[in-house]
């Protein structure tokens, strides 16, 4: 949630035609001076408060803000061509429909657990993971299953994993979102902790590079979890090593049931690149052109060697925690401003808009991918239980159970004779 | 052969399989020009260069994270830790997301997290803990404590080798008290196979780490007493070699169980109900544990000898278990 930054916010973050990199703008600037910019692709730039206030005997949060400004157009992308467009609003179609065909089966008591949504956030996901290639990798949030779809996975894989099928990718063993695959779709699985994943990314990036590739690698973190040790830990490692992690910060206004004023104090929370030493860059989350662009450049500077890059996301998360929270903490005005900013009926609009579509295709494409689920729900229920006994093994990697050789190549090598091999010096500390 | 200190077998053992083998390397803190705090990597980044050798900010679990990033790329990362008390920054990374990576997910990490550990250095608090235990618990997690120097070299080139995490303690206080000859050539110890560090008839001593020693000494002031006490050196903590715990119970038929952590909750509970259940049949006297107390480290050293299993400790309490 942005909100007012009061008092010394011109000094410290005052926009210039810099390079809008985050570094400061002139290297002979006086060092007392420092000008940073963060590059801001959104054509609206809401600015709201959340407060909790006593509302007779109960505290409730407020919202105060502008919520009535008329919704932009998407921005244009400057990198998107009409199919690839098409393409990511399938895979946002698919994201959004399979949810719902989750929310469903849940219902029906089929789900193991609870079912997490990406609802609102589907540009987010889809555009995102879009922008990497086959060979650069991703680690996916909770939300972020629309990612998992655009890098491979399938809604079957998804649903299997919700009903802990045997046949689920982690074959019963988690569920959500939690799994990942190192031979062929390069996802690694997130685990339930918040900001984990930021320096395994920045370590899949190191790995590549040692073994003389530049990737992109991609993780999220939301309001929520930005506030972790781990994450200021594997940005900056990341930061300082220059690899090509690209991270998404979701700002959604609320981790949980607590809102984004909550959790950090900052403007924006692209501001934080700036003392990371990256990039940062914000977008409007629902804007599937924006979060595109932004991510192909982020990716482009990873695959260049240049470093790691932030993107803020702004958007809102439009559903509860999981399928048991209600949501009843967030003021209704708030569903109602970020409803007219659907991310899929924007894209929807604009592909209409510029005939890129016509409503016939449009309706042919929306059957198409319900005609998928439904395959893929079908199978997915039908599929059985993992065996009791399966429980058993696994919990090692045995010598024949995986072969580990680099990636992308052998390591580069660089043994000089320089070093000896007897030691030199004794013990610098001081314990004996 | 030459002669090696526990520390310098480390240290070729990590050279020797930087040198075998392009993708393993190392991070960690001070590391690489000044060649970490107990100069365990002193030299490398000249040898490997600093791609290889990378000194990382203060940020334990970017290190791990990082590390098991890398070897999901099929890289065998080295991560040093200045102390091992610091592993606790880490925690979550090793116990969630490393540990449980391949049962979940079937993802190998073939990762080293090694460092010193261990007290009877005067260290204090954060400077002298044992908590090889706290990984014992998290499943999927390889632990290996040596207690020689060619145990040392050629465990750590197992762990370097092997598919899964491992969390290789290092005893700072054998680092460089301990010489012996190591082999110039390539060998390895396997992983969890425990050593027979000294054969007996009378008692088994269950131990591992400096403790060996420790038992090593107390055996020959019992041998004056005609006591014969078999030692076995456990090696790796996890997996137990079970095995090896049942066979030499089965031999003495008393057994005493050593171990420089604390008490409640440590290895010593976890043996005896293996012993339990495998071989109480062979019992003619009861488990006894010799531990550390329940409490932190104490830094000064009246109260940390207190604090310690000690020689004394181990021949008393064999001569009482000698008279069942």
């Amino acid at each position: 949630m942005s909100k007012n930054h009061k008092g010394k916010k011109s000094s410290v973050h005052k926009a210039t035609a810099s390079n809008g990199r985050g570094t400061p703008t002139s290297p002979e600037a006086d060092s007392s001076l420092r000008t940073y910019a963060i590059a801001d692709y959104r054509l609206e730039k809401p600015v709201f408060r959340l407060q909790q206030v006593h509302v007779g005997n109960e505290v409730k949060y407020t919202v105060t803000g502008d919520l009535t400004a008329p919704v932009p157009p998407l921005r244009h992308s400057k990198y998107l061509d009409k199919k690839q467009l098409i393409e990511i609003y399938r895979w946002m179609l698919l994201n959004r429909r399979m949810e719902a065909a989750l929310e469903n089966l849940y219902k029906q008591g089929k789900v193991v657990g609870g079912v997490y949504f990406g609802l609102g956030q589907e540009a987010c996901s889809c555009a995102s993971a879009y922008a990497l290639r086959p060979d650069e990798w991703l680690g996916p949030m909770i939300r972020n299953q629309g990612s998992l779809l655009v890098r491979g996975f399938s809604a079957r894989d998804i649903m299997m994993q919700y009903m802990a099928k045997a046949g689920s990718p982690t074959k019963g063993r988690d569920a959500s979102s939690h799994f990942g695959d190192i031979e062929n779709r390069n996802v690694v699985a997130p685990i339930s902790t918040l900001g984990d994943l930021i320096p395994v990314l920045a370590g899949v990036a190191l790995g590549a590079r040692l073994q003389g590739k530049n990737i992109a690698v991609m993780t999220y973190i939301g309001d929520g979890g930005q506030s972790t040790g781990v994450t200021y830990e594997g940005l900056n490692f990341a930061a300082v090593q220059k690899l090509g992690l690209v991270l998404f910060v979701e700002n959604n206004l609320w981790g949980y049931s607590t809102p984004a004023d909550m959790q950090f104090c900052v403007k924006d929370l692209a501001e934080r690149a700036i003392a990371y030493g990256m990039p940062g860059v914000i977008v409007d989350g629902t804007d599937a052109c924006q979060v595109y662009d932004a991510a192909h450049e982020a990716c482009e500077r990873a695959r260049h060697g240049e470093g790691p890059t932030l993107i803020e996301a702004k958007m809102m998360r439009m559903k509860g925690h999981a399928i048991h929270d209600a949501a009843e903490y967030v003021p209704k005005s708030l569903f109602e401003y970020w409803r007219k900013r659907d991310p899929i009926l924007r894209l929807e609009k604009h592909l209409l808009d510029k005939q890129y579509l016509t409503p016939q295709q449009n309706q042919e494409l929306i059957a198409g991918v319900e005609k998928q689920l439904e395959q893929d729900r079908d199978f997915a229920v039908a599929s059985p239980m993992p065996q009791p006994e399966s429980a058993v093994g696994g919990v090692y990697c045995d010598v024949a159970c995986h072969e580990i050789k680099p990636k992308y190549g052998t390591p580069k090598s660089s043994v000089t004779k320089s070093g000896v091999v007897t030691q030199r010096k004794e013990a610098a500390v001081h314990l004996k | 052969m030459p002669q090696l200190t526990y520390l310098e077998a480390i240290r070729q053992g990590i050279w020797e399989e930087m040198e075998r083998d392009p993708s393993v390397f190392c991070l960690g803190e001070d590391i690489g020009i000044y060649g970490g705090a107990f100069k365990v990597t002193d030299g490398f980044i000249d040898r490997f260069g600093p791609e290889r050798v990378i000194d990382t900010p203060i940020a334990e679990s970017a290190i791990v994270g990082a590390a098991f990033g890398a070897s999901l790329t099929g890289m065998r990362p080295v991560a040093e830790f200045q102390f091992m008390d610091f592993i606790g920054c880490a925690f979550n990374q090793i116990v969630n997301m490393v540990a449980k990576a391949h049962y979940r997910w079937g993802a190998p990490a073939p990762l080293v997290i090694r460092g010193p550990s261990g007290g009877n250095v005067h260290g204090g608090p954060f400077h002298s803990q044992n908590p090889e235990m706290w990984f014992v618990h998290a499943p999927g997690l390889k632990v290996v404590c040596p207690a020689s120097a060619y145990d040392a070299k050629g465990l750590i080139k197992s762990a370097i080798r092997d598919n899964n995490p491992v969390i290789f303690f290092e005893h700072k206080y054998l680092y460089r008290r301990i010489k012996e000859d190591v082999p110039a050539d390539d060998y390895i110890v396997p992983l969890g196979k425990a050593r027979t560090a000294r054969h007996g008839r009378d008692l088994s001593i269950i131990t591992y780490a400096a403790m060996v020693h420790t038992a090593l000494e107390a055996a020959e002031i019992l041998a004056r007493d005609g006591i014969d006490a078999e030692i076995i050196d456990l090696r790796t903590v996890s997996p137990l070699d079970r095995a090896a715990i049942i066979e030499t119970v089965k031999k003495t038929n008393k057994v005493i169980i050593l171990h420089e952590h604390a008490r409640t909750g440590g290895l010593a509970g976890e043996i005896a109900a293996i012993i339990n259940e495998e071989a109480f049949d062979d019992l003619d006297g009861p488990i006894v544990r010799i531990t550390s107390l329940d409490s932190p480290v104490p830094f000064s050293p009246p109260q940390e000898e207190y604090f310690l299993p000690k020689v004394s400790d181990v021949v008393r309490e064999a001569r009482r278990l000698q008279a069942y």
